[in-house]
């Protein structure tokens, strides 16, 4: 029981900060950005290679955030900025092209085999008789950290107040003066961050693959659904949802039907409330 | 059918040259490469129909031709059925996986559909790999009997399933159902306030689509003698997708030449294996950019217009 509870909260954090940002960016930008699950990835791969190369875990982790971030801002810039203008299906496209190349880009440089990032707590803890990696309830303990820095900044800063107005109302927040370009780019550098933190995070008791992008981007679609599309406060409650069910049914009934929870919710989701839970109505 | 002679004589004189290639030089390796090129085509027209005519993308067409290349790997070997249900079964299979996503998804506006599809298919294959003792997990199901024994009437078959195709959709897409479906692309509340299903015509459209994947998925199956799980990987879509932008999206026809283009050029990049699909998406990238009308299509139409413009 008690581990349940520990394990899902752990998934449950990973989750949201992948869905966190999503749909951040959707909510300010009005954009499906499917490289999402490259940033967790090459936060992963990028602490990996730092660590292979001598420098200590912890600022590896935050240079290795930082390239992630940078890597965002450049890749909203270079290929989405000029596909905003077009569609939605076009920013759908684009950035499953480069996630694809991304992936291939990790593929061709480090190959098939499964990578180990370190981890940063190696200590085991027992908490009510329950053995606990000290990774897992550093992920948790980070995630929750992560995310409420991230609420504050949103709500109680200036810049917060320009994200909220854009994804509120882009063209009234453009005539109030808020340069809805570099706001953008600030949000895809703070989702692109924490998507990188979650992979590094979890890198060490997941594994680290050039395809581990695509099981992450499926799950924060999901919890996106659940919770409504641009949503912050539904995104959690989702990831909340989304976790402990996946530990509930490991538990009682099988790994193996994990996986199939997340489609299914959300083709129910959509076939009975499609603005999802905190969702205004249908975003488009 | 066809709007003009030009037309007409185009296809006749791709599919004379692609029934003559194997005759004139006889080389197995050369059919083999066709018959992919082929069964590749298939499922670039059958993609194009609904989501290049609709314009809502379709990030799950592996999920189609997964299906349709399990059942006929399942029907094959476990239950020993002929071969020839394969196609039939295929298409019932794909359909109702149409029906089951388009339902839910395609009521509603926005990129539900395109990642939901996504979702489905990377699902159905990590079920393959989890539930292994029934799919023979990363091996897949091994053993599938050939439709036919020479592969040369394989690649004929294969052909003509395609040239039927494709002369299908065309029709299609060119009837007052395509024009709906174009209609759907252009403004959904317009088609809606003119008293059109538009929900009926996507999934119908879909399902459609979906049951040619899947017999191309059977059609895969025995031609490779086996199913694999790789068949619903991401890039399975993808190749699809981009076989449909390098052709011309919404033209039915310019998919085929997209995917006999991308799979010659891969045959003649083998040397590159490793790269073969960082070439895809770097290719995709720059059709989205620079060509957003894609390749094949457009030539032709410039070509037909010159034409006209020499001979009047």
């Amino acid at each position: 029981m008690i581990e349940i509870l520990i394990q899902g909260a752990v998934s449950s954090a990973i989750y949201a900060m992948l869905a966190v940002g999503f749909t951040l960016i959707f909510g300010v930008a009005r954009i499906i950005n499917l490289a999402h699950g490259s940033f967790y990835a090459l936060g992963a791969y990028g602490a990996y290679f730092l660590t292979s190369q001598g420098m200590p875990l912890v600022p590896a982790a935050l240079l290795s955030i930082l390239a992630v971030a940078a890597f965002g801002v450049v890749m909203e810039r270079i290929f989405v900025r000029p596909m905003r203008t077009q569609s939605l299906l076009a920013v759908l496209m684009i950035t499953l092209a480069v996630a694809l190349a991304v992936e291939q880009g990790l593929f061709l440089t480090f190959g098939s085999e499964y990578r180990n990032v370190p981890a940063l707590v190696s200590t085991k803890f027992t908490i009510a008789g329950v053995d606990v990696a000290g990774q897992r309830l550093l992920t948790l303990v980070a995630g929750v950290v992560l995310i409420g820095a991230l609420w504050l900044f949103i709500q109680r800063t200036r810049m917060g107040s320009a994200i909220l107005a854009i994804s509120q109302d882009p063209v009234a927040a453009q005539y109030m003066g808020i340069p809805s370009d570099r706001i953008f780019a600030l949000v895809m550098a703070l989702s692109a961050g924490l998507a990188a933190a979650a992979g590094i995070l979890a890198g060490p008791f997941l594994t680290v693959q050039p395809t581990m992008w695509l099981l992450p981007i499926i799950k924060a679609f999901a919890i996106v659904v659940v919770g409504g599309l641009g949503s912050i406060p539904g995104s959690i409650l989702a990831a909340l949802m989304l976790g402990y069910a996946e530990t509930i049914v490991a538990y009682l009934i099988s790994t193996s039907w994990t996986e199939i929870i997340s489609v299914l919710a959300t083709l129910l989701m959509l076939v009975f409330r499609p603005a999802g839970i905190f969702g205004k109505r249908a975003a488009f | 059918m066809f709007r003009d002679k030009i037309d007409l004589t185009g296809a006749v004189v791709f599919i004379a040259v692609m029934a003559i290639l194997p005759v004139v030089f006889k080389n197995d390796y050369l059919i083999g490469v066709l018959t992919v090129a082929a069964i590749y085509a298939i499922w670039a027209v059958s993609w194009d129909l609904m989501s290049g005519l609709t314009g809502r993308e379709n990030f799950g067409h592996a999920l189609f031709i997964g299906a349709g290349a399990y059942t006929a790997g399942f029907l094959n070997t476990v239950w020993g059925f002929s071969g020839w249900w394969s196609i039939p079964a295929a298409m019932i299979v794909a359909s109702l996986f149409a029906v089951l996503m388009g339902f839910p998804t395609l009521r509603l506006k926005g990129p539900y559909f395109a990642l939901a599809m996504l979702s489905a298919s990377v699902i159905m294959q990590r079920l393959m790999l989890i539930f292994w003792e029934y799919t023979g997990g990363e091996e897949g199901i091994n053993g599938v009997e050939p439709l036919i024994d020479s592969q040369l009437s394989f690649y004929y078959f294969t052909l003509a399933t395609l040239v039927i195709v494709t002369a299908g959709l065309l029709a299609v897409a060119r009837s007052n159902w395509g024009l709906i479906l174009r209609a759907i692309r252009g403004d959904e509340a317009t088609c809606q306030a003119a008293g059109l299903d538009i929900t009926f015509y996507k999934i119908a459209s879909l399902v459609i689509s979906g049951a040619i994947a899947g017999a191309g998925g059977a059609i895969y199956a025995h031609y490779q003698l086996q199913v694999s799980p790789a068949l619903f990987e991401v890039v399975t879509s993808i190749t699809v997708i981009t076989m449909v932008y390098v052709g011309g999206m919404a033209s039915i026809y310019g998919p085929v030449g997209g995917a006999i283009l991308l799979v010659l050029l891969t045959e003649l990049l083998r040397d590159f294996g490793e790269w073969r699909l960082m070439i895809y998406s770097v290719v995709l990238i720059l059709i989205l950019f620079f060509l957003p009308r894609g390749f094949i299509a457009p030539v032709w139409q410039r070509f037909k217009g010159s034409l006209g413009r020499s001979s009047s």
